[in-house]
Formats: C-alpha cells, sequence, structure tokens
C-alpha cells in the first residue's frame, strides 16, 4: 500500500505540482494530509478554496482527524472564493485570516490575493488549490492559462510552494496538457476496473521519480 | 473644460490639474496588481467632489462594490450609479437601476452601459472590466462598440476608466487600445524580497506625448492610496539643521509612526496629501560615511540641507554630492535663512556647481518653513519631468 503523504513530505519549498485524477478519488484529501505534513514542519500553508466553504473544508479535515484550528492566521490562511459566489459570508469564527475573492471571473483578485495572503504570513508558504476546473466553468482556458502561468511563477520565484488540483474527465485533452506544461511536477490518482484507488507520480522535475501504479487508500474514509 | 482629480496632488499637478474631462483613460496591466484600487479611488474622489459617478461591475454585486468603496471614507452614496453586471450571474435579483440582465449578447450589454450613460450623464464612470468582456467576445466586435461607447462618454463630457488586465491580445491589439484613448494608467505589482510592492505609471497620448516615471504606491483604508517613496534621504555638513529636518518635516505632516532618532539615522514617516514617505537622516560627521555610501544606492531621493550662513561649509556639502551621484533626484535646502549673513539661493547653486533643474529651497528647519515644498519639488521629480 502507498503512503501518499510521503511524496508531499519529499516536495521542495519552491516547487510546483498538479494533481490529476477523477471525481470523488481524494485529491481534496490528499490536500488536506499535506497541509497537516507542513504544519507539522512548522511550515506556512495558505488553502485556496473554490469549491467547498472553508467551514466545509475546516469540517473535512476534522473528519480526517485535522486540526487547522490552531495554526490559523498565523501558520494557516484560507482564499475564499466560494463565499461571495454562493452569496453566503466567509465568516468563520475559528479563522481570523479569511482573504475572500468575490467573482470566480475576478482571476486579478485570485492572484492579488494569494500574493498578499502569503506575504502577510510570511515567506516561503505552501499553497494547496482546490480546484483549477472551477475556473473554467467562468473564464476562458486562454485567460486561466496565462493566469496560472503568471500565478506558478510568482510562486516559484517568491512565495514558495504550490499544488493545483484539477479533475479528470471535465477537460478536453489540449487543456489537461497545457496544464501539465506549465507545472514542475504532475501525479495521477485513477480507480482501477475493481474501483481500487491508484497514485502515481508521473513526472517530478529534478527529482527522481518512479511513474508505477500503486495502490493508496483515503485516510478518514469519504 | 474642468478636470477630474486623482485626489494624489502629485499626479495632479502632473496632469494639469487632473485628467482632462471628457477623456477616455485605459487602466491597463498584464498582470495581477492593484489598480482596482486606483479605480475605486478615482470613484470616490470624484463623489466626495460632488460629481456623479457611475460604476459599471461584473464582477462584484454592487451591495459589495458600495463596502469596497467606503474603504476610502464616507462620501456621497446617492451619487454613485451602478451597472449591475454581476446579479445575473448569481442568479440573485437586483434593485439596481441599470441591470446586465444577460451576458449572453454582447450588443445588449453595451447598449445597457450606454443607456445608463446617457440617462445618469455622469462625471466620472469606471467599467470594471474589458477583460471580462474581451474573455467573452471577439475583438472585433469588442473594438468596434468599444469606440462607440467612448463617442457616448465624451458626448456626456464624462472621463471614463477602461480597466483591462491583458490576459489574451497580442502587441497589436494593445497598441491600437493605447492609440483609441487620451490617457493609458498602467500597473505593476512585484513581490520584492518578502514585500509585496506597487506601481503606476500615467501616459498621456494626447498631442504632446508624455509619460511619468513607474511611480510606488501605498494603500490604507480610509486615506486610500498614496504616492509612496520608502528611502528619501535627508543628509548635508555637520549642523546644518538634518535632525530638524527630520523632525519638523514629519511633524508638519500629521506624522505617524515617528520612531525619532536611531543609533545611525534619524527617521520618520511623513505623509500628507496623497504623498508618503519614509524619511532618513544621515549624521554628518565623517566617519559615518561609508553608512551613507551603502545607503545611497538604495535612495529615492535627496534632501541636501546646507547652512545658509556658513559659506565655508559648501565643500564638504560639494563632497556629499559627489558620493550621492548624478542620477538622484535632489532639491537644496537653504536652511536658517532667517538668520543674519545668509548666502542667497544662487550664490549656493554656484558654490555647489548645481545643474539649472536642481532647485533650491529656502527654509528655515526650526519653524517647519519650506520643508513641504522642498519634498513637493523632490516629489515631482520622482514622477517624472513636469
Amino acid at each position: 500500500m502507498m503512503d501518499t503523504e510521503s511524496v508531499a513530505e519529499s516536495l521542495p519549498r519552491h516547487y510546483s505540482v498538479l494533481l490529476v485524477g477523477p471525481p470523488g478519488i481524494g485529491k481534496f484529501e490528499w490536500l488536506l494530509t499535506s497541509a497537516r505534513t507542513y504544519l507539522h514542519r512548522n511550515e506556512r500553508v495558505v488553502f485556496v478554496t473554490l469549491d467547498l466553504h472553508p467551514r466545509e473544508v475546516r469540517k473535512r479535515a476534522e473528519a480526517m482527524g485535522i486540526d487547522l484550528g490552531p495554526s490559523d492566521g498565523t501558520h494557516f490562511s484560507f482564499i475564499d472564493c466560494y463565499s461571495s459566489s454562493a452569496q453566503t459570508t466567509s465568516d468563520d469564527p475559528g479563522n481570523p485570516k479569511i482573504w475572500t475573492v468575490n467573482s470566480y471571473s475576478n482571476l486579478e483578485a485570485l492572484g492579488m490575493a494569494i500574493s498578499r495572503a502569503s506575504v502577510s504570513m510570511g515567506l516561503p508558504v505552501r499553497i494547496l488549490f482546490y480546484s483549477v476546473s472551477t475556473l473554467f466553468l467562468h473564464n476562458s482556458p486562454q485567460a486561466i492559462a496565462k493566469f496560472l502561468q503568471m500565478v506558478t511563477n510568482r510562486v516559484k520565484t517568491e512565495l514558495g510552494f504550490i499544488a493545483y488540483a484539477v479533475q479528470e474527465g471535465v477537460h478536453d485533452p489540449q487543456t489537461l496538457n497545457l496544464l501539465r506544461s506549465l507545472v514542475d511536477g504532475v501525479m495521477e490518482m485513477r480507480f482501477t476496473e475493481s474501483m481500487d484507488r491508484q497514485f502515481r507520480t508521473h513526472h517530478l522535475r529534478g527529482m527522481a521519480a518512479t511513474p508505477k501504479w500503486e495502490t493508496f487508500q483515503v485516510s478518514g474514509g469519504t | 473644460m474642468g478636470r477630474a482629480r486623482t485626489g494624489l496632488q502629485i499626479l495632479d499637478s502632473w496632469l494639469g490639474g487632473g485628467f482632462e474631462k471628457p477623456s477616455t483613460i485605459l487602466f491597463f496591466s498584464d498582470h495581477p496588481t492593484e489598480r482596482r484600487l486606483f479605480a475605486e479611488q478615482f470613484v470616490t474622489t470624484g463623489l466626495k467632489e460632488g460629481e456623479r459617478c457611475l460604476y459599471v461591475d461584473f464582477y462584484r454585486a454592487p451591495a459589495l462594490a458600495r463596502r469596497d468603496l467606503r474603504k476610502f471614507g464616507p462620501f456621497p452614496e446617492d451619487r454613485l450609479v451602478f451597472v449591475d453586471g454581476t446579479s445575473s450571474q448569481l442568479l440573485i435579483p437586483s434593485s439596481e437601476r441599470y441591470i446586465v440582465h444577460s451576458l449572453d449578447t454582447f450588443d445588449e450589454i453595451m447598449d445597457t452601459i450606454e443607456g445608463a450613460v446617457r440617462d445618469a450623464k455622469p462625471e466620472r464612470i469606471v467599467i470594471d472590466s474589458m477583460e471580462f468582456l474581451a474573455d467573452r467576445f471577439s475583438s472585433e466586435g469588442l473594438f468596434e462598440r468599444w469606440r462607440k461607447l467612448s463617442e457616448v462618454t465624451k458626448s456626456t463630457g464624462s472621463v471614463v476608466c477602461y480597466m483591462f488586465l491583458n490576459w489574451l491580445y497580442g502587441q497589436k491589439e494593445v497598441r491600437r487600445m493605447d492609440e483609441s484613448n487620451d490617457y493609458t494608467v498602467e500597473f505593476q505589482s512585484k513581490v520584492r524580497t518578502g514585500i509585496l510592492e506597487h506601481y503606476m505609471r500615467i501616459r498621456d497620448h494626447r498631442p504632446g506625448k508624455r509619460a511619468t516615471n513607474w511611480i510606488p504606491l501605498t494603500f490604507r483604508e480610509v486615506v486610500g492610496l498614496s504616492v509612496y517613496f520608502p528611502r528619501i534621504l535627508v543628509t548635508g555638513p555637520p549642523d546644518a539643521g538634518k535632525s530638524t529636518v527630520v523632525q519638523k518635516l514629519c511633524q508638519s505632516a500629521m506624522s505617524v509612526d515617528q520612531l525619532g532618532t536611531t543609533v545611525a539615522f534619524d527617521y520618520g514617516n511623513v505623509h500628507v496629501s496623497g504623498l508618503e514617505a519614509e524619511i532618513f537622516g544621515t549624521p554628518g560627521q565623517e566617519r559615518f560615511e561609508f553608512i551613507f555610501q551603502i545607503f545611497a544606492r538604495q535612495v529615492n531621493g535627496v534632501l541636501l540641507v546646507v547652512d545658509s550662513t556658513r559659506e565655508e561649509d559648501l565643500p564638504r556639502a560639494k563632497q556629499i554630492l559627489k558620493i550621492v551621484g548624478s542620477d538622484v533626484p535632489l532639491v537644496i535646502l537653504a536652511n536658517k535663512v532667517d538668520l543674519g549673513g545668509a548666502m542667497g539661493p544662487e550664490r549656493i547653486r554656484e558654490s555647489l556647481s548645481l545643474a539649472p533643474t536642481v532647485p533650491v529651497v529656502p527654509t528655515v528647519a526650526t519653524e517647519g518653513k519650506g520643508l513641504l515644498e522642498g519634498l513637493t519639488l523632490l516629489a515631482e521629480q520622482l514622477v517624472g519631468a513636469r
């Protein structure tokens, strides 16, 4: 059985990865366990949420035995793109540090929120982005590609590390290839025919990676 | 023909009082920046001066946008009108007078905006943003209707700011946008050694084309944006009054964050009419020269203080100028002009072999006289030729 958490541990502080897999495979859970890994090492984590309310992220982390609470504000921040689009508020008493982005279409505001949140916590940071796919419902692929290229460059040269989750099966192959070309490393998840979960590191620039599929389990169970 | 002030005195003075009415301004960047803050400040400055403003927003529901605008301090809310381009995206009801009901048809969107402009006849307009439209509709159609909208805004006497972040277009289209607007205000944001820095510059495309330098900016709630110079150096021979200059400059300007004297430098923060600067005073003794040499390389500008009654100090002042170099913006403060036997500015200019562009400002530092004028002249040099 593969330990996917050890992959997160090995990823450099200035680096970018894409995590690709079908809905429900465990990408979100991988990001949360990565957050735990980094927080344990006293690193700073920025969680960019487009698909879930910050409260929901926290709840699902708790269900997995991960407490994001004590790290709030100093070592952990949310960038919340979900709330204003869903017409709710970010208010989350456990988390004073929430950076709100008011629209999925406002890529500029999202880019600035990433810079501001990171700089305000102190560099370098680990940025976890869930998920890129949601942006495609609201912007053209070209705009997103340029946006991601800029964010990735800024993160790698100044801010630190970023992991993007992307849904497989909802983008055309060209778009997915484009996304893969923008980052240092690509990790993939899939279901086998018997619905086992498998994971592999497709490639990690500058690191040894064996692109061999291995079975893994999602902790906390979903 | 009036002028639309930006609220930043130093920019307004460069602009001859503000952006010309009517005119079209492109708020351009090619990566995420804080340009929206400048647009919001431009709108709230107009509102506070009693102008009517129209904000076309495709990103924020008007309630949210109003809340963001209030960060610039109170303004007469009834003079602010929205074209609500967001509520229909979020499938929520809107009670605004002008609403984009559907984003399906480009012409309908533009008809709504044009109608609102004709109807409200606002003095200032912000379109937030053109890249939202460029990402959804073809460039040919976009440029055509964009040109028409500018004709309408000119006919109503409005100053219109088109926000445009270039995700998609090549150089050809960007040049076309430059050429079809009166001004371009360009923005940059950089992370440098863990600090987020913001810059802007204005390019005036009208006859007699000219442009400012890249100008650093900072933002504080309620105060809004300020032109920001993080390192202004106050230097000069011993006992010329450098410490007094730093202290008085920072007092006379409702100073915040004053830390007083540190071991090697006087320090103060000055914040006055849209200009904020960190002022560092170097000691005059020669033993500090090495510190000064390190520091001088990174300064935005230099205020050189000389004692107008001590001609014998001028060779030392000239030496300091040599260390400063000729590339750094410079203003001479001819201090202690209230004392008997003070030299005139021309005498000082001659002795220091100053270029004719370097201002010599008579000051009485102990009374704060002439100091803000000196700082403003320095800031004008930093912004660029007038």
